[in-house]
């Protein structure tokens, strides 16, 4: 795993740890509103749960963006193009949650189970 | 977006709430570039599709996890709870950074640890990340 080469390196590298968050990670309060649209049963949410996302998020995002760069070089080419992360998606199965947003076939949704139904 | 008479008010409203409901393009663009070689590029388009995956991995985390709240008759989604869930969903290999990075935080935190969190349901201390393990937890 790659070490923070970054400046937020508050929290990992474990000296001087600032009270506040570190302004490089994604923004809590919108991952908060994110997290409360996803389902009318989200009530409460603890302050950790979006600090996890934010770190997760920045995980998935790398992780995405790598392999999407992969199809860019495949294709020759030194830009990442939306292209690239359909691709990406479709052909990593923890990305199936994607499928619909990438290819937008059909309306976006909420339901995986809906989703696989259509795919059978 | 269907009324075109209104199209300046309604669709810059569409456009705001669209918008917050995605993280900020320039962080999502700081992570891409972050990742990639120095002479790799990133199209506009490419920038926002990220951040519409990166808002759909939230919700989709954050579906599983309220679900196994609702389950277990809890109010709150707690970090445990979504780690929990990345792991049922096969973001196994998130695990370990995470669970760094939240020690950590903790670690912090527990300096202050006499102010009570808000919106924490009872109050007590999210120790069992420790233990973590996210195919261990039972359901």
């Amino acid at each position: 795993m790659r070490q923070a080469k970054t400046a937020y390196s508050g929290f990992l590298s474990g000296g001087g740890i600032p009270r506040r968050h570190d302004p490089h990670l994604l923004p809590l309060a919108r991952i908060k509103k994110i997290m409360k649209k996803s389902s009318v049963d989200v009530k409460m949410i603890s302050r950790e749960a979006p600090l996890v996302f934010s770190k997760a998020c920045e995980l998935f995002i790398e992780e995405l963006t790598k392999r999407s760069w992969n199809m860019t070089i495949q294709g020759k080419r030194r830009t990442v193009h939306k292209e690239d992360v359909a691709h990406a998606v479709a052909t990593t199965d923890v990305f199936d949650f994607l499928i619909d947003l990438v290819h937008p076939n059909t309306s976006h949704h909420v339901d995986l189970n809906e989703d696989l139904e259509k795919k059978q | 977006m269907d009324d075109s008479t209104n199209k300046i008010t309604t669709g810059d409203e569409e456009t705001a709430n669209q918008q917050e409901m995605l993280l900020p393009i320039a962080n999502v663009s700081r992570i891409m570039k972050q990742i990639l070689p120095q002479n790799a590029k990133i199209s506009k388009e490419a920038k926002e599709t990220m951040q519409e995956c990166a808002s759909e991995f939230i919700s989709f985390v954050t579906g599983e996890a309220s679900e196994k709240c609702k389950k277990e008759r809890r109010k709150t989604v707690n970090g445990d709870d979504v780690c929990w869930a990345m792991g049922t969903l096969g973001f196994d290999d998130y695990a370990p950074p995470l669970k760094r990075y939240l020690d950590r935080y903790r670690e912090v935190e527990g300096d202050r640890s006499a102010t009570p969190q808000r919106n924490e349901e009872e109050g007590r201390p999210s120790s069992s990340l420790a233990q973590f393990d996210p195919t261990l937890k039972p359901f």
